[in-house]
């Protein structure tokens, strides 16, 4: 019961950690500077293993479909099948889960070490507030490539299943391409990049406030890393079937 | 300069202070002595702000620290330069961003410009006995006297009233021990700053104090010049003392 209850205390203050992030965001002095390292870190810094997965996911779901559609004589949608299915789901959650493996980790870690060796304290003492300079250009810049990185993930992917669909499953180009539109559309995007959104959001919240509130050494530190990527993942995949589900319903 | 009144904080069943009061008259040295965990350091921290009394009163050069908030907070803070035990120097920073951060972060309006914060940050690391030549080393790259000194030019750098010194011998050999105190009495001799120590270094606090307190279970124990410390009949003081003037 005890548990519980420190589990919901816990809860509370990273609500009041991000109400404080986010009233930080619009006091001066704003630092672009900053928001722009962390765009170069997260986004720039994740596009490699973004882009590699969504070839991979891209290239792997073109041949699953492939033989799936061949029994009903249908590959000619393996085009479009593709494209929806990394546009609403594949490519939001895999890039949230990359990022959060690659960047949130780190994140986590270094404001985690900060708060140990006292450089957060240092920072605070030469009046300068910690989330305002730490937290809150990492959010911003989370919830600036969370979505661009999804559209890399989306565009490589469908790049992965064009290659397998027409030049390996040999499926002819007009009817891969005409499937596509005929299947995609541009809410189907926006869906995607709207999860990316609130993916960006979960991500930084909770990876920033597992570093901000680390305590206790080298060992508390790699404990907080842990939890910011276990929680991030969890809240990521319960945050998708609740925007899925609001979405299209049952 | 400082007024510490009543000041009670506790963590959950820990009760770490227990009606503190002491006044730190401007341009002195006050050092509070203690062992490990005896809340010097919880003191120190609610000082600047960095935490809140259950209760009592810290009053800053004529600022109620304890009762301040959000950006008048933040603007008190400005009278302050601290030293932390372990230099908790940005380790992502060079010598010079760490020295200029102070200025650096100050708003538009009253940020110096970079010319002067360059000349500003060179003419305190001389303060310290530092050249130009460690400007582009990260902190990793010093050693821990070096990284002590590096800290207290960046908490002189903004010409505070006040520094507070969390520690500032521990853990440095005795050269360097003997160059810091050097340097906390040449920051009071030379710039007039009033300063805080905590330490357990009995002859560090022996040497830069103008007033001295030993901390004991969550009250002060002894208070007053290092003369009146050591004559004080407390069993506490007594035993905390003689195993080091024992060696003497």
């Amino acid at each position: 019961m005890q548990r519980v209850w420190a589990a919901f205390e816990d809860f509370g203050r990273m609500i009041l950690f991000a109400v404080e992030a986010v009233a930080w965001t619009f006091r001066p002095p704003f630092r672009p500077d900053l928001v722009l390292a962390q765009m170069a870190f997260i986004g720039v810094g994740s596009a490699f293993i973004v882009g590699a997965t969504g070839l991979a996911a891209g290239m792997v779901f073109a041949l699953q479909m492939n033989y799936a559609l061949k029994q009903f004589a249908a590959e000619g949608y393996v085009g479009g099948s593709v494209a929806f299915s990394l546009a609403r789901e594949l490519a939001p959650i895999f890039t949230a889960l990359m990022v959060t493996g690659r960047a949130g980790s780190a994140i986590a870690t270094e404001l985690g070490t900060m708060r140990v060796t006292e450089q957060i304290d240092a920072m605070e003492s030469m009046a300068v507030n910690p989330i305002q300079y730490l937290v809150v250009p990492r959010i911003l810049a989370s919830l600036l490539m969370f979505p661009v990185l999804t559209m890399v993930f989306n565009v490589i992917g469908y790049g992965g299943g064009f290659m397998m669909g027409v030049y390996v499953a040999r499926i002819p180009i007009g009817p891969f391409i005409e499937h596509t539109r005929e299947f995609m559309d541009p809410a189907d995007i926006m869906h995607g990049l709207l999860k990316a959104l609130v993916f960006g959001l979960i991500v930084s919240i909770v990876t920033t406030w597992r570093g901000y509130a680390a305590a206790g050494g080298a060992r508390g530190v790699g404990e907080g890393t842990t939890r910011a990527v276990v929680s991030s993942s969890i809240a990521v995949l319960v945050a998708d079937y609740v925007i899925t589900f609001i979405s299209v319903g049952t | 300069m400082i007024e510490v009144t009543d000041l009670w904080k506790s963590f959950g069943e820990n009760h770490v202070l227990k009606g503190i009061t002491l006044q730190v008259p401007k341009g002195t040295t006050y050092v509070i002595l203690g062992g490990s965990g005896s809340g010097k350091t919880v003191l120190m921290k609610h000082v600047i702000g960095l935490l809140r009394p259950d209760r009592g009163t810290i009053r800053v050069g004529g600022h109620e620290i304890s009762a301040l908030e959000g950006k008048a907070l933040t603007d008190a803070r400005q009278l302050f330069g601290m030293v932390f035990q372990g230099a908790a120097l940005f380790d992502s920073m060079t010598v010079y961003e760490n020295v200029a951060f102070p200025l650096t972060e100050k708003r538009w309006k009253d940020r110096p410009h970079a010319d002067e914060i360059r000349a500003r940050v060179v003419e305190k690391l001389k303060v310290v006995d530092l050249g130009e030549e460690v400007l582009p080393r990260f902190p990793s790259e010093l050693s821990g006297g070096m990284r002590k000194r590096v800290a207290l030019a960046r908490a002189l750098v903004s010409d505070p009233q006040v520094v507070l010194y969390d520690e500032p011998t521990t853990g440095l050999d005795p050269i360097t021990t003997d160059y810091v105190d050097g340097m906390i009495l040449n920051a009071k001799n030379k710039l007039g700053i009033t300063s805080m120590v905590i330490s357990h270094d009995i002859a560090s606090a022996f040497k830069v104090a103008d007033r001295l307190a030993v901390l004991y279970d969550g009250h002060l124990a002894a208070e007053g010049t290092p003369e009146e410390v050591r004559q004080s009949p407390d069993p506490f003081v007594q035993r905390f003392l003689s195993l080091w003037f024992a060696k003497q």
